[in-house]
């Protein structure tokens, strides 16, 4: 499903060159999980936005389901995004404005799906997620974890077939970190490719395979199942 | 401790540089605004009050309807005034100005110099007005025939030298004396003369309680209600005027009079009221009117609450982005005290930056605000007034109220709620913002319709078919220092020149001239009922064409019919107030009184020919029945020509007068220059009206934008966390936008039925007008939006554009 090779990130501020990502060159297959891990600021955010069409690579070739996406502009890359990829993110990233239903609501609306049909689909992943109960409130009204696991709702309302995760567990406490592992393991059972970054060794353990990266480049590959 | 605070203030300001000038400019060209309006309204409320005894002065003027006229004279009779002071004892005194005649040739040397601040008064003006005299007695100075009093610019002009007294003026060729000489007649006085001469040098019928020409003031006693005085006047009418008027119609009573439609009332207007309120005829000089000082109040409290609105929204807008600095300095250990006092110097200190920088700029565009408005006003009329009291106070206050919501909101947290940005959305959805918003659109959208209605409305005068035209009309003034023959003579030797189309002599145009009033009858026998009192302009057979005037109905006079002296021309209003269908060949009677006392008999008309209808008046009034009679009046000699070089033909025009009037003055007007002055103080009035709704305009739009800046900037994570989900950049200026438009479709909403009766009632005021059309509306709502629009779209573009991971690093 991805395939990247010798990708590069390099951020210029007015003295400074940080080279995010060196090179770096790896493959996840369809229906694979994940886990990136690595010390702070060794590049696994950097990595994980441009995984997720939010950013693009300095160099490098970045192949998404076998086409060459590095250089898609900024419109292409929204459309392969909104129909293909979910994020969860550590700071959960909802909006304060807007309920649990209409921040799950909110990819669908995007990808123009009927309003019928939207408000199926937003209460079935609810369920999923078992936050029904709470559709109406705003997430000031939530706990970290419940504001996670509408978060998962939000990122896989659409079916998408990659997931992308930035430390989902980070704000939260242990069971809490467990439900949403639980959650992810699920969806990557059902078909669903995830590329999670992490720093708990415990999370990893739910991943397939683990990258370890280091000043942006990759140390080692271990492939746990 | 303060030294600190304003030292943190300052550096604070500098390093917002942007958004500190977009506030503090915005409040000063507020503060600006307002000081420059609060000038001029404070200098027209200010008309008169020179005069010691201001408040009990009063002017006698008359409401006529008589025989379809419906006349609304500043003016009385000439005994009015005496008759008053006799028969009232509080009455304490009375006088009279006559200034019918217009303006007099004055001579300086060689040269002769057309002077129209000139008029006849009675010595009685300097106990009822206060003039103060530079030199010689006022007391007495007019009492004699051939004295006349001047003002210090006049004795300047004149004499080089305030010391003119014993002096000798020509005027109009004729010697009189200068008794004294009075300090300028401040501008701020319903009327401006240069020079007053003595009444008894006018030539008029005395005694007549049926003509009136005069400007006639009384100064009643203090303590007098002049409500109730005014009901002296019907004794009045009853015991001298019904009986003059029972000399020329066949009317038994007033009643009779007045039953049959007709109207004789004599009011009386006090002096204070005079300038704003009066717009009756003929008046001393163009007065202002009620109804701008109302619009200009408003404007200015308008401007005044728009910048300040702006001030508060922009300073808490930024406060709350500071919310982590407040967190962070509270986790530090900054008391809530402090925190308070900084906020409050530091929106203080911007407000009085702004008041500093919006007196500067007034005093700067002062003279230039002068120019346009033909004022002259000065800062230091403010100085000591409640406006000063007003200024100082505002900016504080203006301040205060900006600072005190992070002051007190923020410094009132708790750190760590403050630090997680969780108060930002205190302000992003307060109905109070959209309110607010919703009052900045309401005021643009009104200020606009009100300017494009203020527009159209001035442009339709400068534009209007006035049934005669204008353009291309040279009128030599003073022509009647030519004896019949001579003007005749001059008449048609310029007319043998290149250039020149046609000639006229009459002293009656239609612009500022001579007016006479005569009244006539349908029947033999003059009573209340087919009485009609109307203009009768004694004109020449070459008038019509000259003035570019349309004949409708029969002819013009003409050479051809040897009995068109008894011929008359009326316009399509008398035929209308006389019901003829069919007017031509109809006679008309006529009382035609020469001046002296004596009832005439009447003398008979025949209608000739009917003129459309043309304004001779200003715009503001109908058009009212006017007649035209065939003879030689040689006030005026008019031509109508077709040259690109007006001044060149001037010349030689010129010289042709000093052959055929050697020694006489020459003197000229263009007729089209002569229209634009009756009109020049209303264009002036718009002309400032409009720039200081573009002023008010700008500065809700500097608002708007601190405003979207800020909302857009509030929602930067949720632009970010939007795009993420897959969001377009049309699909996040959209998102953007909708919240304002419908802020402003509420505002328009508001803003269309008051600003609809607000020029309603302005536009009433003109007998002739534009009517209020529906695009108006459409203009000013699509002006707001595409402000609105421009600016949303210019910040939400930018924001939808940028990479959503800044927005979401922001975190
Ligand atoms: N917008 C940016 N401008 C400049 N440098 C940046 C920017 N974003 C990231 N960097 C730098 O790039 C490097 C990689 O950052 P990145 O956020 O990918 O690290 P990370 O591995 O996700 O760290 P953490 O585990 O702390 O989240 C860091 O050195 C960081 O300082
Ligand atoms: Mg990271």
């Amino acid at each position: 499903m991805i395939k990247i090779t010798e990708l590069e990130k390099i951020y210029r501020t007015e003295e400074v060159e940080t080279v995010a990502l060196n090179k770096l060159s790896f493959e996840v297959r369809d229906g694979e999980f994940v886990a990136v891990m690595g010390p702070s600021g060794c590049g696994k955010s950097t990595l994980l936005n441009i995984l997720g069409l939010l950013d693009d690579p300095d160099a490098g070739s970045f192949l998404f389901n076998g086409i060459e996406v590095a250089h898609f502009n900024e419109r292409k890359r929204a459309d392969l995004r909104k129909h293909n990829i979910g994020f969860v993110f550590q700071s959960f990233n909802l909006i304060d404005e807007l309920t649990v239903f209409e921040n799950v609501e909110l990819p669908l609306i995007y990808t123009g799906v009927k309003s019928a049909e939207r408000k199926k689909r937003v209460e079935a992943v609810l369920d999923k997620v078992q936050i029904m109960h709470r559709r109406n409130h705003y997430p000031q009204q939530l706990s970290g974890g419940q504001q996670q696991r509408v978060a998962v709702a939000r990122a896989v309302v659409n079916n998408p077939k990659l997931i992308l995760a930035d430390e989902p567990t980070g704000n939260l406490d242990s069971s809490n970190g467990n439900e949403v592992m639980q959650m992810l393991t699920d969806l990557n059972e059902q078909g669903t490719t995830i590329i999670m970054v992490t720093h708990s060794e415990h999370d990893s353990r739910y991943s397939h395979r683990i990258i370890r990266m280091l000043d942006g480049q990759t140390v080692t590959e271990n492939i746990l199942v | 401790m303060l030294k600190n605070y304003l030292k943190v203030a300052f550096r604070n300001l500098w390093r917002n540089k942007i958004f500190s000038s977009i506030n503090i400019i915005g409040l000063a060209t507020g503060i600006c605004c307002f000081i420059l309006i609060a000038l001029y309204v404070t200098d027209e409320l200010s008309y008169d009050r020179f005069n010691v005894n201001a408040e009990n002065i009063y002017r006698v003027d008359a409401d006529i309807n008589f025989g379809g006229n419906a006349l609304k004279l500043a003016v009385s009779s000439d005994p009015m005034g005496a008759t008053l002071k006799k028969d009232y004892p509080q009455v304490q005194e009375y006088t009279r100005i006559y200034a019918s005649e217009g303006s007099k040739l004055i001579k300086k040397g060689n040269e002769y110099i057309d002077e129209d601040k000139i008029a006849y008064a009675d010595s009685t003006l300097f106990n009822v007005f206060t003039l103060p005299a530079l030199e010689g007695d006022t007391k007495t100075a007019l009492n004699e025939p051939n004295t006349i009093v001047i003002s210090e610019t006049a004795a300047k002009k004149y004499f080089g030298t305030i010391h003119a007294t014993g002096k000798t003026l020509e005027v109009e060729m004729k010697p009189y004396k200068v008794t004294a000489v009075i300090k300028d007649i401040p501008h701020n006085s319903h009327f401006h003369f240069d020079f007053l001469l003595s009444m008894k040098n006018v030539a008029y019928g005395f005694g007549n309680f049926l003509s009136h020409n005069f400007h006639t003031y009384i100064l009643l006693k203090p303590g007098t209600d002049y409500k109730v005085f005014e009901k002296n006047f019907d004794q009045v009418i009853e015991k001298y005027i019904f009986p003059q008027a029972k000399q020329f119609m066949q009317i038994a009573s007033m009643d009779e009079f007045r039953s049959a439609g007709n109207k004789l009332e004599y009011h009386l207007m006090p002096l204070l009221d005079i300038h704003l309120h009066s717009a009756r005829w003929p008046e001393l000089d163009t007065n202002s009117n009620i109804q701008y000082v109302y619009i200009f109040s408003a404007v200015a409290l308008f401007i005044l609450l728009i910048a300040c609105i702006n001030f508060m929204n922009l300073s808490t807008a930024r406060s709350a982005s500071r919310a982590k600095e407040v967190g962070i300095r509270k986790v530090l250990g900054t008391e809530r005290k402090n925190l308070i006092r900084q906020f409050l110097t530091e929106s203080t200190v911007m407000a009085v930056i702004s008041l500093f920088i919006a007196v500067m700029a007034a005093w700067l565009v002062l003279p230039l605000f002068n120019n346009i408005s033909a004022k002259s006003l000065s800062l230091g009329s403010i100085l000591n007034g409640p406006v000063m009291l007003l200024l100082i106070a505002l900016p504080v206050f203006v301040g205060l109220v900006a600072g005190s919501y992070p002051a007190f909101f923020l410094s009132g947290f708790k750190p760590i709620v403050v630090l997680k940005g969780k108060i930002n959305t205190g302000f992003k959805k307060s109905s109070l913002r959209s309110a607010l918003v919703v009052f900045q659109f309401f005021t643009s959208i009104v200020l606009i319709i009100g300017t494009v209605v203020i527009y159209k409305q001035l442009n339709y005068i400068q534009t209007t078919n006035l049934g005669f035209n204008r353009d291309q009309v040279l009128i030599i003034n003073a022509a009647g220092a030519l004896n019949n023959e001579n003007s005749d003579a001059f008449k048609n030797e310029v007319l043998k020149m290149p250039g020149i189309i046609s000639g006229t002599i009459s002293s009656y145009l239609p612009v500022a001239s001579s007016r006479t009033d005569n009244t006539y009858s349908k029947d033999a026998v003059m009573d209340a009922k087919n009485a009609l009192s109307m203009q009768t302009w004694v004109v020449d057979y070459d008038y019509i064409k000259t003035m570019g005037m349309q004949i409708v109905k029969g002819r013009n006079f003409s050479k051809d019919f040897g009995t068109d002296s008894s011929g008359i021309i009326l316009n399509e209003a008398a035929v209308k107030v006389l019901g003829y269908v069919d007017p031509i060949g109809k006679k008309i009677y006529s009382s035609f009184q020469d001046g002296s006392n004596n009832p005439l008999s009447l003398k008979t008309y025949t209608i000739v020919g009917v003129v459309k209808d043309f304004h001779y008046e200003s715009l503001r009034q109908n058009i009212y029945p006017l007649s035209l009679r065939l003879g030689h009046n040689s006030g005026n000699v008019s031509f109508k020509v077709s040259t690109k070089n007006l001044q060149e033909l001037v010349k030689i025009v010129e010289a042709k007068w000093k052959i055929i009037a050697p020694g006489m003055p020459f003197s000229y007007r263009f007729m089209d220059e002569a229209f634009d002055n009756i009109y020049r103080a209303e264009g002036r009035i718009g002309k400032v009206a409009v720039i200081f709704s573009m002023l008010a305009i700008l500065i809700a739009c500097l608002g708007l934008f601190g405003l979207v800046t800020y909302m857009t900037e509030q929602r930067t994570k949720e632009i970010g966390v939007r795009k993420v989900l897959g969001a377009s950049v049309p699909n996040l200026v959209v998102m953007l936008s909708k919240d304002f438009l419908k802020l402003v479709f509420i505002a328009a909403v508001i803003a269309f039925p008051v600003a609809w009766w607000a020029m309603r009632s302005w536009l009433q005021d003109f007998a002739y007008r534009i009517s209020i059309e529906w695009w108006f509306f459409l203009l000013a709502a699509t002006i707001a939006l595409v402000i609105a629009l421009a600016t949303v779209c210019f910040k939400a573009i930018k924001a939808a554009m940028a990479n959503p991971v800044q927005s979401l690093r922001t975190e």
